[in-house]
């Protein structure tokens, strides 16, 4: 199957930097469902990275869509912690990578955000695809179209895991 | 909303009951969006909410400690005729 790195090669040069969003709310592990909402509805934002607090370092990311997936379908209490449904992933990207890698990583994961970590792994901002799509509708395209293409995740996907309760 | 971009966390959760819903709280940026959005209309001049949100303005720009906004916050709960249950406040006020 063709991946994004096949076609659209005029957006080779184009740097995650050059399209991330560097106005970032972050949340920590121990944050409730609860209170991640109200920061979403607040912020607008759908998808917080998840950071040690004091410290920073990143360590995956919670969407609204995990609030209604992992908490509200599975008829979870709203002060269930954010440890307990985050999405866990040792995948992000870095400024200066391309927007072909980032767009890359999120056909292969299967995911719409990813977070831009510097040297410390401390966030520097978030990509999301629409991000993407913005200045490269085509590539953006290529995302969207692999993700729909692949059968639902019955296996772990590497790098990804959801964080033990 | 740059403020936003910073929390402080509270030593202990406070849980505010009303009818129909219950607010966990253990932070001072959700401290203050609670105040801002979810919160009763007042009945009286609800000047305790207005101290709690200038308290939680104060401890997210560093001028005060998180114990400051959470007093405030637990005034204010009081205030709104929320039954408060915390570690170290009121209970059931």
């Amino acid at each position: 199957m063709d991946g994004p790195e096949d076609k659209a090669p005029m957006d080779k040069a184009m740097r995650v930097r050059d399209v991330m969003s560097r106005q970032i709310y972050t949340v920590s592990p121990t944050d409730t469902a609860q209170s991640v909402a109200r920061l979403m509805k607040e912020t607008g934002v759908g998808a917080l990275p998840v950071e040690v607090p004091g410290v920073g370092t990143i360590l995956g990311i919670v969407t609204d869509r995990d609030i209604l997936t992992s908490v509200v379908a599975q008829g979870r209490s709203t002060s269930t912690a954010v440890f307990e449904f985050m999405t866990v992933a040792a995948e992000s990207c870095e400024e200066g990578d391309s927007i072909l890698l980032a767009a890359q990583k999120m056909h292969d994961l299967r995911i719409r955000q990813l977070v831009v970590v510097d040297e410390k792994r401390h966030a520097a901002g978030i990509i999301a695809l629409a991000d993407i799509t913005r200045v490269s509708p085509e590539l953006g395209g290529l995302v969207l179209d692999g993700m729909s293409r692949h059968e639902p995740a019955s296996q772990q996907l590497e790098g990804m895991s959801p964080c033990p309760a | 909303m740059p403020g936003l971009t910073q929390d402080r966390l509270w030593s202990e959760a406070v849980i505010l009951e009303a009818p129909n819903r219950v607010l966990r709280v253990q932070s001072t940026r959700d401290a203050l969006l609670c105040l801002k959005n979810h919160w009763p209309p007042p009945e009286g001049n609800g000047s305790a909410r207005s101290d709690a949100l200038a308290a939680c303005d104060r401890v997210i720009e560093g001028q005060d400690e998180p114990d400051v906004a959470r007093a405030a916050f637990i005034k204010a709960a009081e205030e709104a005729h929320f039954a408060v249950h915390s570690w170290t406040g009121r209970e059931g006020a």
